[in-house]
């Protein structure tokens, strides 16, 4: 039994008086695809967001290939960049072009040459089907390709595992297919990823494992068609029907 | 009896015009470089975080962004000298009044320009591994500089103008030459004019420069 890549124990976080995560724990496997859903409010994002602490979490560990990020002495910015995130809200360099987002890693965190840090990012580019617009700005960019250039901007770093933060949420549903389509390319290629998300197909075709998140706590955990078909919890089942009609129908 | 225009007065005393029309120029020059010099350390002050630098900060700017500044060049003038027994010229009181007051509303420029830098810009940004001094350096100033440009443009135009207050304490400017030689030739009308003019004419393409820049610079996300 290899070391899992990412370990969380007890992970707790309040904002205030307000409890949002209750104790979570998680073993992530290399290669391992997990997928968070529940209803807002339940703690996912801010769950993902204590990994690489952009929250502060209130009490619990997170391990990365054993190094401890939640750890006193902990080198924070050397455990980050080995965490790609990918935001909602897109959060592209708006000064820079698509390229030059892709190349700010590289060339200011690991210290690559201008030009090895361009091979690196059009490389990159090109995997994510957007080569042909390497000089564009990202207001020039529609949210799917702006998107896309921000998994590329994540991927840079080598990362060992990639959090996508409710990545398609905020664009236009025909956009959404392009960015799962490279989400899906990365699980396919083996990297570990942790992502929240509402698209639920993209967790039955693509998920190894679903947790189910309500109120700060996992619910619910399992292989997708567990989770989907036959949640134990009455919650999750509520929840599930919520999100889609074609749940009343059948 | 029609009043008659005499503007040869004007011209026959250009020299001295011109002359205090380079004070004028020299005034708003130097004022500018101390209030983005010290402007800025204010701003860096008041973001540390810690109170004792952002307290005397925060005090410093609203002081001086809530009285006039015809108040506080008379105070630097005559009521600093008494209170600290150091007396300046009129030319350095007018300077340090004048390049303060500006600090102050550039300290404001610079603080709001960093804060209108989305928070999520920082995120990604430590996402990446970015330590806080890359990630103000390489993501948040140059976002911030380029929405502190027009401000500061506009804020360098009513500087230019506002150097006129000094001739109240006796800087040797334009309008101090222009008080000058209105009771001198007994032709105020003609040399405010000419003076008017000479404002206008100065100001007016650096205001059109300044919508230039609020276009060339407007943010767009």
């Amino acid at each position: 039994m290899t070391e899992p890549i990412l370990r969380v124990v007890g992970l707790h976080k309040s904002f205030g008086s307000l409890a949002v995560l209750h104790g979570i724990n998680l073993e992530v496997r290399r290669g391992e695809v997990i997928v968070l859903i529940g209803p807002s409010g339940s703690g996912k994002s801010s769950f993902l967001r204590c990994l690489n602490r952009l929250e502060e979490p209130t009490a619990g560990q997170v391990f990365l290939d054993g190094v401890e990020v939640t750890g006193q002495q902990v080198n924070l910015p050397l455990v980050r960049r080995q965490m790609g995130m990918v935001f909602q809200h897109l959060n592209l360099f708006p000064h820079l072009t698509a390229l030059e987002n892709v190349m700010e890693g590289p060339r200011t965190v690991l210290g690559l040459t201008k030009a090895a840090a361009r091979e690196r990012a059009s490389a990159l580019l090109a995997k994510v089907q957007l080569a042909d617009k390497a000089e564009t700005k990202p207001v020039a960019l529609s949210g799917g390709q702006q998107q896309r250039v921000a998994i590329a901007r994540a991927l840079a770093m080598d990362p060992k595992v990639m959090l996508f933060d409710e990545v398609t949420s905020a664009l236009d549903p025909e956009l959404v297919g392009e960015v799962l389509s490279v989400m899906k390319q990365l699980a396919d290629e083996g990297m570990t990823m942790l992502v929240v998300t509402h698209e639920m197909s993209f967790g039955r075709r693509v998920a190894h494992r679903v947790l189910m998140f309500d109120e700060g706590k996992v619910i619910e955990e399992g292989p997708p068609e567990h989770v989907f078909q036959h949640a134990t919890h009455e919650r999750t089942r509520r929840f599930l029907q919520q999100l889609t009609w074609e749940g009343q129908a059948t | 009896m029609p009043y008659i225009w005499r503007f040869d007065v004007v011209i026959a005393n250009l020299p001295i015009l011109l002359q205090g029309l380079w004070m004028t120029c020299a005034l708003t020059v130097l004022s500018m470089v101390i209030g983005l010099v010290v402007g800025l350390v204010v701003a860096l002050f008041r973001l540390s975080g810690w109170r004792i630098l952002a307290v005397p900060a925060t005090v410093f700017t609203e002081l001086f962004r809530t009285t006039p500044l015809l108040v506080q060049v008379v105070w630097i003038f005559t009521v600093l000298p008494l209170m600290t027994g150091v007396a300046l010229s009129p030319f350095f009181s007018g300077l340090v009044a004048l390049g303060l007051n500006v600090a102050a509303f550039m300290a404001e420029i610079y603080r709001t320009g960093i804060y209108s830098v989305d928070r999520g810009q920082r995120h990604a940004a430590h996402a990446l591994g970015m330590t806080n001094a890359q990630t103000m350096r390489r993501i948040v100033l140059p976002q911030a500089v380029m929405r502190m440009v027009p401000p500061m443009a506009a804020m360098w135009v009513a500087l230019f103008k506002d150097t006129s207050i000094l001739a109240t304490i006796g800087v040797v400017e334009l309008m101090y030459e222009a008080r000058y030689l209105a009771s001198d030739t007994f032709r105020p009308l003609e040399i405010f004019t000419a003076v008017a003019v000479v404002y206008f004419a100065l100001a007016y393409p650096q205001s059109l420069l300044v919508n230039r820049l609020y276009e060339r610079f407007r943010v767009r996300e």
